[in-house]
């Protein structure tokens, strides 16, 4: 072993001896979880569009009242749409004449996990989901 | 034009893992609760197998309780009593409603026993909450008909031997469109060569003609081929003969169903992506899908 003389063995002994408390703050400041949640539009029109979801609904049909619009003639006026519920999102179909599905499963309702795509009158739609630290 | 969804059946995964379940990051896709599905037509509500999924069913049909403010009408009908298939019952928020009425239905070669079976698991030792707490009305029931009929759903039955302790299979005949509950049973033990004998050959032919062009059927396929080697008596099927056996008796959609607890949803998503597009020809399809929680189809 090598040689340690007696101050750095002193200092060596005060510091394993003794931990500085933090505070509690400390780690929730730093476990705060944002969820985040999003639509991405495949292959409709020249760039993908990427919808941020939040609490409120979002209508994916034909006409430009609905929060995603894809005017083609596939699409039914309002043809599904995208909720929140206890924190988790689904896509439901709301009696749309082609239909809507999910990894190319036609639902009525579905319960969305990240990278589940969503297909409606042949428009790709992703859904991704992940969860980021923010500081409170 | 097609009729809207409400005219349908509409069918709700609310549990799809075989055994005991299996929260986490790993299974959230295809679900860890056991096994519950529901079949839902008009006003007639009927639920298959009450594990752990049954919870969420209950908070649901509660909140509609809520806004409807007319008592529930349910009809309950279990595979078996195995563990994974009954655990979920005293957390069924709609048993301890007044106004709810529960019909439960189970084989009778159980012998009258399903009652306390089910009394059994909320004794004092295993749950706080005794079945006697219950305020619904309930009915528990091994079932004597062939046919029983629910307004416009009419199901038959059959039983299932292999699977240790039996169990039992349900149809649901609904304006035209064929809905087949299969789950826990050994099909490899009938289908495979080496067991060809003539008990075997009956069961074998009983069970394609049940399932026989079902618009969907929801079905045990909880090993691979390699992994059921090792699970032979275990009762459960390989996914791959499952697969087989409904495209050969022209099964126009496949859920795949009891999923094994060591099965990540990485694990199931590749078998799917493997084992989807050999059902699709030109003259004959058949959708596959491993059922997922959360899920409702229109059939």
């Amino acid at each position: 072993m090598d040689h340690i003389d007696n101050k750095s063995e002193y200092d060596n002994k005060s510091l394993y001896s003794t931990t500085t408390e933090i505070s509690r703050e400390t780690f929730v400041e730093e476990i705060t979880v944002k969820q985040r949640a999003c639509l991405e539009i495949i292959g409709f029109g020249e760039e993908n569009k990427v919808i941020e979801l939040g609490e409120e609904e979002v209508i994916i049909g034909r006409t430009p009242e609905c929060g995603i619009c894809l005017s083609i003639e596939n699409v039914s006026r309002r043809h599904a749409h995208v909720i929140c519920r206890n924190e988790e999102y689904f896509v439901e179909d709301l009696g749309s004449t082609n239909g809507t599905y999910v990894n190319g499963i036609k639902i009525v309702k579905c319960v969305l996990r990240n990278s589940d795509q969503i297909n409606v009158g042949g428009v790709k739609i992703l859904f991704t989901e992940d969860k980021t630290l923010q500081k409170t | 034009m097609m009729p809207p969804n409400e005219a349908k059946p509409l069918v709700t995964f609310w549990g799809t893992r075989g055994s005991v379940p299996t929260p986490g990051r790993i299974t959230e896709k295809y679900g860890g609760n056991t096994p519950c599905v529901t079949v839902r037509y008009q006003d007639i509500h009927t639920i298959f197998d009450a594990g752990t999924g049954i919870r969420n069913l209950g908070i649901d049909l509660i909140e509609e309780y809520d806004k409807a403010g007319e008592g529930l009408s349910l009809h309950l009908f279990f595979s078996h009593t195995h563990w994974d298939h009954i655990q979920g019952l005293p957390f069924f928020q709609p048993a301890y409603i007044k106004d709810t009425n529960l019909t439960i239905y189970g084989s009778p070669h159980k012998e009258h026993f399903l009652a306390s079976i089910l009394k059994g698991q909320m004794d004092y030792e295993y749950f706080p909450v005794g079945m006697s707490e219950f305020s619904a009305d309930i009915t528990i029931q091994e079932i004597s008909e062939e046919v029983i009929h629910l307004g416009e759903v009419v199901i038959d039955w059959q039983e299932q031997v292999c699977h240790p302790g039996g169990s039992v299979r349900y149809r649901l005949g609904i304006n035209g469109k064929k809905i087949v509950y299969a789950t826990d049973v050994e099909l490899n033990l009938i289908f495979h060569s080496h067991a060809d004998t003539k008990e075997n050959k009956v069961l074998a032919q009983d069970y394609l003609d049940f399932i026989d062009n079902a618009d969907l059927l929801i079905a045990d396929g909880q090993y691979t081929e390699e992994e059921y080697k090792s699970k032979v008596g275990w009762g459960h099927s390989s996914i791959q003969l499952l697969l087989d056996i409904a495209y050969q008796a022209h099964v126009k959609q496949l859920a795949i169903f009891h999923h094994d607890p060591q099965h990540s949803d990485k694990f199931l998503d590749e078998l799917w992506m493997k084992s989807r597009p050999k059902f699709h020809s030109d003259y004959k399809k058949m959708d596959i899908f491993w059922a997922r929680e959360g899920l409702t189809l229109a059939i």
